[in-house]
């Protein structure tokens, strides 16, 4: 086995970040989990910077996965908030029933 | 990326500083007013904005200056945009107060998210690498998914929420895919050494570059709104509460012109032939849906919306020549159009009353009969965002135009005639309505003193910029450095 | 060699991970599995030597995230049938455009040789926190300060939209209860006896 090289991680986020595209398509009537998928999408970028910052010996990726942890959980807090406030006038999460306006 | 920190850095980022810590301060003050002392925060909020609007003025710079590690950058395009947004934000609220106490959404929530995202649109204007760029996106988007949301008990307005909510994260991740590209490609995040990387003669790596660059567009033409990714626009106008549709539709605006500035013309101005290509695409898809589909609306909100859509594609005709002139008439052109939505989302309002809201454009059949003034104001409006000469919108499109002939696109400046011709029925169409038809609804308008007095401004602003558009015009050419 | 191994085990554990994520049926194993994905996620950047955000991936998402996502998913009491319909229809367009990004991203990536000249290699002298430490007080205060601002909106939008400090909740005001006098109860009127009949 040949040593780890720049590519196999890319190819494992360009992975992840197809996985989180395709759950979008998929899963486009179900609200909690197009957040997930969300999530995974943001991982898959991470993922890159963490690895370009490795191989290019240069921390300034590192630091931009830092905040964008940061920034991506206080946008999952929005998201949920939104949701519960959805649930709450709709009684469903479904996004097909969100169609009272059409056009 | 050496740390450099000096005194300088504080006064150069004075506007931003202040506008936090007062936004930080209205809050705290909110939360023990109240509710029949909630106008405090509101005018604490309005001198925020104009204090800060006139500190950027003060601090006004002559050349580019970088301050914080080169994370943030002062020059006279960005002072002229924030002034810009501070102001129309200030309008903003303005026009909103009345409609937000008469539904019972007066809350400083509102205010204070309001000037977080002014905040971040700040931030994005003075970007000056990757990060801060994401980051002051961030602040704008989340604030503003929140405003949208924030009338809990109204189910479009939640929808809306939800459905620019994932949306726009989509947006974002496929922004932040695209950025890691380039800063695996580059190794930099900051803009000035991204250009002169790519300014380099490079053999091998413009293929990743090009990977890297399709995603930030996709990401980009996300968050403005242009076709074919401009599904979430036209739910979130209509669906939103009007207040919060004018503010998402004015000064937003300026912002998304200073993100495609920064990344496109300052990071990526090396890679132009690439870009121009797609975003010829872009604009030509935007300006056809936009103008077509908005023919055959019947809620004016949603009309205004796919108008936007059009809007967004001839502002992107002056960024896609790559040229000097071309930046400025865009620049131009989203000053212009800012204005302009602002009336009419604006008028919206003038015309509601609590428990009504005129968003139908059989609304404002014969307002000629109930008001000629307002009418009048609306016509101004109209005819300008149809780009009717010599009203401000034409010299805002033939600027743009003039810069597409110059650049040699004639070809790309004939279909934006063509289409703008389309696009013109509609509008009219509104002001025939206003004119030569009845009124459904003969009852007086309701509107507040101040909102009266501001609209009527804002119309003759538009009116007499129309008379002498060299002033604006010059203004932005000044800003980049030409003229 | 070794490491090489870890890596496959842990990338394979992460595409199987995400992958059922998009594609279970109850949302509560969706989160469960996220959890597995965030994990092996860590793993992989240990193996990258970024220590302090796999630790901080562990504690913030794991531990703060999607125990978030769970309390909402059980909070809400959703009925998650209707939300499976229509799933099968979109699994061959879904699993088709993935699986094409896929293939055109894998072709781009894998032929990705490195940077021409890469710069010095990360001194290995100083511990990864300490390194990220350093440059986040210093040459990234600015973003910092942006990313602080950031996070007072969350919190700002979460309350102001899910809280509900107005409702018709009835409290006890003891300081009144304490005050009440007889006389604000009860009210002795004197009526004239009504005649028998």
């Amino acid at each position: 086995m040949e040593p780890l090289v720049l590519s196999d991680f890319l190819t494992l986020g360009a992975g992840l970040f197809c996985i989180s595209v395709a759950g979008i398509f998929l899963n486009r009537k179900n609200l909690i989990i197009l957040l997930m998928c969300i999530e995974l999408m943001l991982l898959a970028v991470n993922m890159n910077f963490i690895a370009f910052s490795h191989f290019n010996g240069d921390i300034q990726g590192q630091v931009f996965v830092f905040f964008i942890l940061t920034v991506a959980a206080a946008e999952s807090a929005i998201g949920l908030a939104i949701l519960v406030v959805l649930f709450r006038n709709r009684q469903t999460i479904n996004v097909e029933d969100l169609n009272s306006m059409k056009g | 990326m050496t740390f450099t920190f000096t005194p300088t850095d504080l006064t150069i980022l004075l506007p931003e500083i202040t506008l936090l810590t007062m936004a930080c301060l209205t809050l705290a003050i909110d939360a023990y007013l109240p509710q029949n002392m909630r106008n405090l925060t509101y005018q604490l909020a309005q001198g925020t904005l104009i204090g800060t609007a006139l500190l950027v003025f003060a601090t006004y710079p002559q050349q580019p200056t970088v301050a914080m590690s080169n994370m943030f950058v002062s020059d006279p395009m960005g002072a002229v945009l924030k002034i810009f947004a501070l102001l129309i934000v200030a309008v903003a609220f303005l026009y909103s107060k009345g409609y937000l106490q008469d539904r019972r959404m007066f809350k400083g929530e509102y205010f204070v998210l309001g000037l977080f995202a002014t905040l971040g649109m700040m931030i994005m204007i003075s970007a000056h690498s990757l990060l801060t760029i994401y980051l002051g996106l961030e602040l704008l988007s989340l604030s503003l998914y929140t405003m949208v949301a924030m009338h809990r008990d109204s189910q479009s307005a939640t929808e809306a929420a939800m459905k620019y909510f994932v949306l726009g994260a989509i947006a974002s991740g496929m922004l932040l895919y695209g950025m890691s590209i380039l800063y695996g490609v580059t190794n930099t995040l900051d803009l000035t050494t991204l250009a002169q990387y790519l300014n380099q003669p490079q053999s091998d790596n413009h293929t990743f570059l090009l990977f890297g660059l399709v995603f930030v567009i996709v990401g980009l033409a996300f968050k403005l709104g242009a076709v074919p990714f401009h599904m979430w626009v036209p739910d979130v106008y209509q669906g939103a509460p009007t207040a919060v549709t004018l503010f998402i539709s004015s000064a937003p605006k300026l912002a998304a012109f200073a993100l495609l500035m920064r990344l496109l013309a300052d990071g990526l101005q090396a890679l132009h032939s690439d870009w121009q290509s797609i975003l010829i695409l872009l604009s030509i898809l935007s300006m056809a849906l936009g103008n077509l589909v908005a023919i055959a609306q019947t809620n004016l909100k949603r009309m205004l919306a796919y108008s936007t859509i059009a809007h967004v594609g001839y502002l992107m005709l002056g960024v896609l020549t790559a040229t000097k002139g071309g930046y400025a008439a865009s620049m131009f052109y989203v000053l212009v159009y800012s204005l302009m939505s602002l009336g009419a989302f604006g008028m919206i309002i003038l015309l509601s009353r609590a428990g009504f809201e005129a968003e139908n454009i059989s609304d404002f059949k014969g307002l000629n009969d109930r008001s000629p003034w307002y009418a009048f104001i609306m016509s101004i409006l109209m005819l300008s965002m149809a780009g009717v000469p010599p009203m401000l919108g034409f010299w805002a499109k033939l600027s743009v135009l003039n810069q597409l002939v110059e650049a040699g696109l004639v070809w790309l400046a004939v279909v934006a005639v063509l289409f703008a011709i389309i696009g013109a029925f509609y509008y009219l169409r509104m002001v025939w309505m206003m004119y030569f038809e009845k009124a459904q609804d003969t009852s007086p308008l309701q509107a507040n003193m101040d909102l009266r007095v501001a609209i009527s401004a804002n119309g003759l602003v538009i009116l007499l910029l129309g008379m002498a558009p060299n002033m604006l015009m010059t203004l932005c050419l000044g800003t980049l450095g030409i003229g | 060699m070794t490491t090489t191994l870890i890596f496959y085990f842990f990338a394979a554990t992460l595409i199987f991970a995400a992958f059922r994520v998009i594609t279970v049926r109850n949302p509560v194993h969706a989160a469960l599995f996220l959890v597995l994905t965030f994990f092996s996620s860590a793993a992989i950047w240990l193996l990258l030597q970024a220590e302090f955000l796999a630790i901080a991936l562990v504690l913030v998402y794991v531990g703060a995230v999607m125990v978030l996502f769970l309390f909402v998913v059980m909070m809400l009491d959703i009925n998650f049938a209707p939300l499976r319909e229509g799933f099968a229809k979109h699994l061959p367009v879904g699993l088709t455009v993935g699986f094409l990004i896929l293939i055109e991203m894998v072709m781009v990536v894998t032929h990705w040789k490195g940077l021409a000249n890469p710069s010095t290699v990360v001194t290995t002298e100083m511990s990864n926190t300490k390194m990220l430490g350093q440059v986040l007080y210093t040459v990234y205060a600015y973003p910092f300060e942006i990313a602080a601002a950031i996070l007072l909106v969350a919190m700002i939008a979460a309350i102001a939209l899910t809280s509900r400090l107005h409702n018709r909740a009835k409290y006890q005001k003891p300081e009144q209860q304490v005050v009440v006098r007889r006389e604000d109860r009860i009210r002795l009127i004197s009526m004239p006896a009504e005649p028998k009949d």
